[in-house]
């Protein structure tokens, strides 16, 4: 997707949320837990995506600059809430609807834990960990969040060391 | 989850989703694409069909006087929406920026908004008494009696009941301002904690 180059071509909106839209909908999942506010951001996310689409320069690569907007967004979402944020109820959706997939349902049930559990980290550390759970390798999430590697290596070992604890006291 | 392998998690946490929530985060993305396209349309078309009314006002009218007023009128329609393009090309960029960026950007934008309403209910709270006041002595100055001439209007009705939409009018700008002056506490509360969160993580990490 990304070109790196000026000859970039946009694609169109639905082709990016058909390639994008599930990074979108887990980030959502990791800052709300409530569902109909969790549709709420995640709207928000497409409409400044949308919005932001003509800004974008392939400087960097498409998924890295919607990750941003979206991490972006679903913080300053988070802070106009009122209430505190939930951290129960995970989607339903996430539970396997076929007949019998024993390996399926473990799956979803790992990924339940997993999305609970990094909504208990601290947002910096929280969105680092985000950050490598979608794949982007270390240089560009430290481009991303504008940090030197050794700073990012650290914040990500505090991250993975606070996520394995949450983890296991959730087991 | 016997390990902590990353890149594991990793592929679990990246499942595709199954057809029917891909279903729905199409319609929803369609939904909020259609909307924006809307608002936009809606927009220029408001913008077209205002200044074809100023205009023909001004050709069917051709004083120094409108020629001003209208020309003022699609200025000032102009201005609006060039402010409003600025806001939000600002708001975006801080989108695709680093999230400190964004939380300062985002904690100015609220103490502004505590800062205008703080000063709209200082001015709204003595306003309306001094108000009130101002139209009683001009009243007394004048020679007639204000409550009779409310009571003798049928469009106006008793004074009483004038008084009491005044009173209400009052009453709702005054509680609005007060909410909005308290979700921006709340806002503006929220946003200097992750603020502080991320500078509490950048020097724990600088300093290691």
């Amino acid at each position: 997707m990304a070109s790196g180059t000026g000859s970039f071509e946009m694609p169109p909106f639905e082709r990016i949320v058909a390639e994008h839209g599930p990074l979108v909908s887990r980030i959502a999942m990791t800052y709300e837990a409530d569902p109909t506010l969790r549709e709420d951001l995640t709207q928000q996310i497409f409409l400044a995506v949308w919005q932001a689409l003509p800004s974008y320069r392939a400087d960097a690569s498409l998924k890295t600059f919607i990750a941003r907007i979206a991490q972006n967004r679903a913080i300053s979402f988070v802070a106009k809430q009122v209430r505190q944020p939930p951290t129960a109820e995970i989607p339903e959706i996430l539970e396997s609807d076929d007949p019998d997939p024993e390996q399926n349902a473990m799956e979803a049930s790992e990924r339940r834990a997993l999305i609970a559990a990094t909504r208990k980290l601290p947002p910096p550390q929280r969105e680092v960990i985000v950050l490598v759970l979608e794949g982007f390798d270390y240089a560009e999430i430290a481009k991303m969040l504008e940090i030197a590697p050794n700073a990012l290596a650290l914040r990500l070992s505090r991250a993975k060391s606070a996520l394995k604890t949450i983890l296991e006291r959730g087991r | 989850m016997t390990d902590f392998d990353l890149d594991r998690l990793g592929e679990v946490w990246r499942a595709q989703p199954d057809a029917a929530e891909m279903a729905a985060l199409q319609r929803s993305a369609e939904k909020v694409r259609r909307r924006a396209r809307l608002g936009q349309l809606t927009d220029f078309g408001l913008a077209a069909l205002v200044s074809t009314v100023v205009l023909i006002l001004m050709l069917s009218n051709p004083k120094v006087e409108t020629g001003i007023l209208g020309a003022a009128a699609i200025a000032l329609m102009l201005y609006g929406s060039i402010r409003q393009r600025q806001f939000r090309m600002l708001e975006l960029k801080s989108l695709s920026g680093t999230a400190e960026e964004m939380l300062d950007q985002s904690i100015a934008r609220v103490e502004a908004t505590l800062k205008r309403t703080r000063q709209s209910l200082i001015i709204a709270l003595p306003g309306f008494p001094m108000g009130v006041g101002f139209g009683v002595a001009l009243n007394s100055g004048s020679g007639s009696d204000l409550l009779n001439r409310f009571s003798e209007n049928p469009w106006l009705g008793r004074y009483g009941i004038v008084a009491a939409v005044l009173v209400a009018a009052a009453a709702l700008m005054i509680i609005h301002l007060m909410r909005t002056q308290r979700r921006s506490r709340r806002e503006l509360e929220q946003l200097a904690a992750l603020r502080e969160a991320y500078r509490e993580e950048s020097e724990a990490t600088h300093d290691g």
